[in-house]
């Protein structure tokens, strides 16, 4: 499989062409303002036909509020939109729609208990062809299927129309979400953070998906906060910041130029260099096999090691089972072979409290349902395992001793401590993440498992979460980061491990860190 | 898709117009704005309204239904539900009137034999009732709202087999001395073990770690059981809480009626559900607050009382409790 590793030409300068053209739709002035805060400032941009536009920034610096005032979600407070040249008032996401605008947010507009193809019509479904007998509304299942099929092969993905969504991994429902999108062929289309839960194969054939668009004439706006996808696929690029448009550069603009425009401060490098000195090995697994799980490849014969003071990295393509053996450390799966060992002792867990008892934290790939508890406060969402684990432990709360504590230990991930009474839900991706990665810290664990731990966070999320895993690694702590971003893995450790189809087929020394030869592995 | 992409990082630190922090923050207004209304609306219907025996007549009447909301509310901050509460008091009530009948019948010269009895027996059933919906909600993973249910139907049909469906007599005359009309330093004996409980209750919600992990299962039992909360215990532990509360309840009325009822509790899941709503606690668990249940429990007490006064009868009552109800959902609704 080369078409992963292989940088894809970009079709050289659509932007410059249609340059003259009526941008396909265009904002000007737009404001949008939460009380005194304006979450967006006088921002105006133009989509052209045939342009990949990407939006960059950190979280917060007001991208989605700009796409959702474009999607109908919300509506600015002054400003206007233009579509093909002519101001439109979009007061829903329907009318959006109508007038040729859809949208694909993170968050999923799929009914779990319909299949694939009854979601992908849903809303529009075809009818049978009993019209003519008066019976309009009886739902013609052959044509969804066959509309489905049709849609689903033109976009080349793989999935099965007659499978149930929730039975999908969410790779699987992103393309689902996708087709649902392009059913109706938009004029303009948002695509936010399209490729976050996408294996590598599955991106490259949204990437191709994206360029046959381009060409037929469709606008996409794309907002990433993966670098190394912004020159495969932008054709231009604008940069917010604070709610403030920044400047629009072309898609081919190094990353530190990028990183600089983004957080307005200019930076050394991303990642921090991995300590030279290791200790004792903490955590071992030898031939590790897991009760097999529905829906994920079988994870069999897995052996690592991870010294103090080390962070190793598992890569693989989204569902190679990487993330279940990360799980399985903490006691989430039954390993019925193998042996692991916590700090030369064996150890099988069998409840997360056994792991971070023993020494062992696991962090979660999917904040919202397996992290955090959104109702609840930051401070809430933190302190819990550290009431029964950490410094913080009692049966009997002391709230303020522990806002301090947590004060301290938020600095560590660039939090803003004045808001950990707020509930987490309230958070950007970004600030969530770093809660996440803060849970982490109020126990004293000498080994943790990071499953995903940068997963739709900005660039500046990242750098802090990088800088907190190189602090734990100083502390001598031990680390084991399982993660999908392949250039993450190649910066912050010191070994990788390559899962593919449930077992470890590969290990690579950061001396012999080649992305090419790498992805090799995946396959 | 959902609507408010893109206003979810700042809203909360703004300061927005009077009219935009009414509606965001209507849940926490609804409540007080539905009391004032209330009082004003009775207290000009009915000169008897806001006088001070009938308000302490309220307040005292509200005990029962204080102690199993401060339950229901355990129960659903850990985003369970406990229909079985009413049918729980009644059994409560049968069976210690039964077993204090029994052994005051034995030892007629100490009425205190008989009351120990029946108040331990009837703890203890009403706790391994709350016990088996904990069981059944967690070990088994039935929905707590089909195990409660069921269970309401079990415990009811109990009842009516040990009772035979007629009242209990024979209870000692001190367990409604002290337990129905007793008062110390002028205060009813309910009154201060209702007090004592909201106290109680507030404690253990907010500065235990028992609590805080009853918070956490609601808000999010994945999350929870990831940060090392072993949430099937906590569960267990809520719901044999609420079967606790719900004894309670039972005894305190069997003591104040002198007799043992099977039917005194048909009005309490409703009841007590909708003054843990209209506190704002979530169906959905995670939020809740003990301060504002005894709010809640008043507020429906006060709306049955004027209602009383205004002589329009128990199916208007019912209409009223079922329509605050409704409203608050209304509100709570976002």
């Amino acid at each position: 499989m080369t078409a992963a590793a292989a940088p894809l030409a970009v079709p050289a300068g659509p932007a410059l062409a249609v340059s003259e053209a009526v941008p396909t739709l265009a904002v000007e002035g737009l404001t949008k303002l939460y009380g005194q805060h304006a979450a967006l400032d006088d921002v105006s941009l133009r989509f052209m036909p045939g342009e990949v536009h990407v939006l960059f920034g950190e979280n917060g610096a007001g991208k989605s509020t700009l796409i959702s005032m474009i999607a109908g979600a919300n509506t600015p407070t002054s400003g206007t939109i233009l579509m093909q040249g002519r101001p439109v008032e979009f007061e829903s996401v329907r009318q959006a729609r109508a007038a040729g605008v859809r949208a694909v947010f993170q968050e999923f507009s799929l009914v779990p208990d319909l299949t694939v193809a009854e979601n992908i019509t849903l809303g529009e479904e075809p009818v049978a062809g009993l019209r003519r007998l008066g019976l309009a509304g009886v739902l013609s299942k052959s044509a969804a299927r066959a509309e489905a099929r049709r849609l689903i092969d033109d976009l080349g993905f793989d999935l099965n129309p007659d499978a149930r969504v929730c039975t999908l991994t969410r790779g699987k429902q992103q393309m689902v979400e996708i087709c649902k999108a392009m059913r109706l062929r938009p004029d303009l289309l948002i695509l936010d953070e399209p490729t976050a839960s996408l294996s590598e194969h599955d991106s490259q054939a949204l990437f191709a998906l994206i360029r046959r668009l381009t060409a037929a004439g469709t606008a996409i706006i794309y907002v990433t906060h993966r670098m190394h996808e912004i020159p495969l696929i932008g054709t231009r690029l604008s940069v917010l910041r604070d709610g403030q448009f920044v400047a629009t550069v072309p898609a081919d603009t190094p990353e530190d130029r990028l990183i600089e425009l983004m957080t307005g401060r200019s930076l050394a490098k991303i990642y921090p260099r991995p300590r030279a000195d290791l200790g004792e090995v903490v955590l071992e697994l030898s031939n590790v096999t897991l009760a097999p799980q529905v829906g994920a490849e079988p994870v069999r014969n897995a052996s690592l090691t991870v010294r103090a003071g080390e962070i190793v990295g598992i890569a693989g393509l989204v569902g190679c089972g990487k993330g279940n053996l990360a799980q399985a450390c903490f006691g989430l799966h039954r390993i019925v072979e193998g042996e692991m060992r916590l700090k030369g002792r064996p150890f099988r867990p069998r409840h997360p409290a056994d792991a971070i008892r023993k020494g062992l934290w696991y962090s979660p790939a999917d904040r919202k349902h397996d992290g955090l508890a959104l109702e609840l406060s930051a401070h809430r969402n933190m302190i819990l395992s550290g009431l029964s684990f950490g410094p913080s432990r009692g049966e009997f709360l002391r709230p303020r001793r522990d806002e301090l504590r947590l004060r301290d230990l938020v600095q560590m991930v660039d939090f803003d401590a004045r808001r950990l009474s707020e509930p987490v839900g309230r958070f950007s991706g970004g600030n969530q993440q770093k809660i996440l990665l803060g849970k982490a810290l109020v126990q004293d664990v000498e080994v943790y498992v990071f499953d995903e731990p940068t997963v739709g966070v900005d660039i500046g999320a990242c750098l802090s979460i990088y800088r907190c895993l190189a602090a734990l690694s100083a502390r001598g702590a031990a680390i084991l980061v399982v993660s999908s971003n392949l250039p993450e893995l190649m910066g912050l450790t010191h070994r990788m491990l390559v899962m593919s189809g449930g077992s470890l087929v590969a290990e690579f020394d950061r001396a012999d860190y080649d992305e090419h030869k790498i992805l090799e592995q995946f396959f | 898709m959902s609507g408010d992409i893109g206003v979810t990082a700042r809203q909360g630190r703004m300061g927005p117009g009077p009219g935009q922090w009414i509606i965001e923050n209507r849940q926490i207004l609804a409540l007080p704005v539905m009391f004032v209304l209330v009082v004003v609306l009775f207290s000009l219907a009915s000169p008897k309204f806001l006088t001070t025996d009938n308000l302490t007549n309220v307040a005292r009447q509200s005990v029962y239904l204080l102690i199993v909301a401060l339950g229901q509310l355990v129960v659903m901050i850990c985003g369970g539900l406990d229909l079985s509460v009413g049918s729980n008091v009644s059994l409560t009530s049968v069976v210690s009137s039964i077993v204090m009948a029994i052994v005051f019948a034995a030892f007629p010269e100490n009425q205190w034999y008989a009351l120990w009895a029946g108040l331990a027996v009837g703890m203890a059933v009403g706790t391994a009732v709350g016990l088996v919906n904990g069981l059944g909600v967690t070990v088994l993973g039935i929905n707590p709202f089909m195990m409660t249910l069921g269970m309401a139907s079990i415990v009811f049909g109990i009842t009516l087999y040990i009772s035979g469906g007629v009242p209990i007599y024979g209870i000692p005359p001190l367990h409604g001395e002290i337990f129905g009309f007793g008062r110390i330093a002028g205060i009813p004996i309910p009154a201060l073990v209702a007090i004592f409980l909201v106290g109680l209750a507030y404690f253990t919600l907010e500065w235990t770690r028992f609590g805080r992990h009853l918070y956490a299962a609601g808000g999010n039992g994945r999350a929870a059981e990831l940060s090392g909360v072993r949430t099937v215990p906590v569960r267990i532990v809520a719901y044999a809480m609420c079967g606790m509360m719900a004894a309670l309840s039972g005894l305190l009325l069997t003591a104040r009626l002198g007799t043992g009822e099977a039917n005194i509790g048909a009005s309490l899941p409703l009841e007590s559900i909708a003054a843990c709503v209209i506190s704002g606690v979530s169906l959905a668990g995670g939020r809740g607050r003990a301060l504002a249940v005894v709010m809640g429990t008043l507020l429906i007490l006060l709306v049955q009382n004027g209602l009383n006064l205004m002589q329009v009868g128990a199916y208007a009552q019912s209409m009223a409790t079922g329509a605050i109800l409704v409203f608050a959902m209304a509100i709570g609704r976002r």
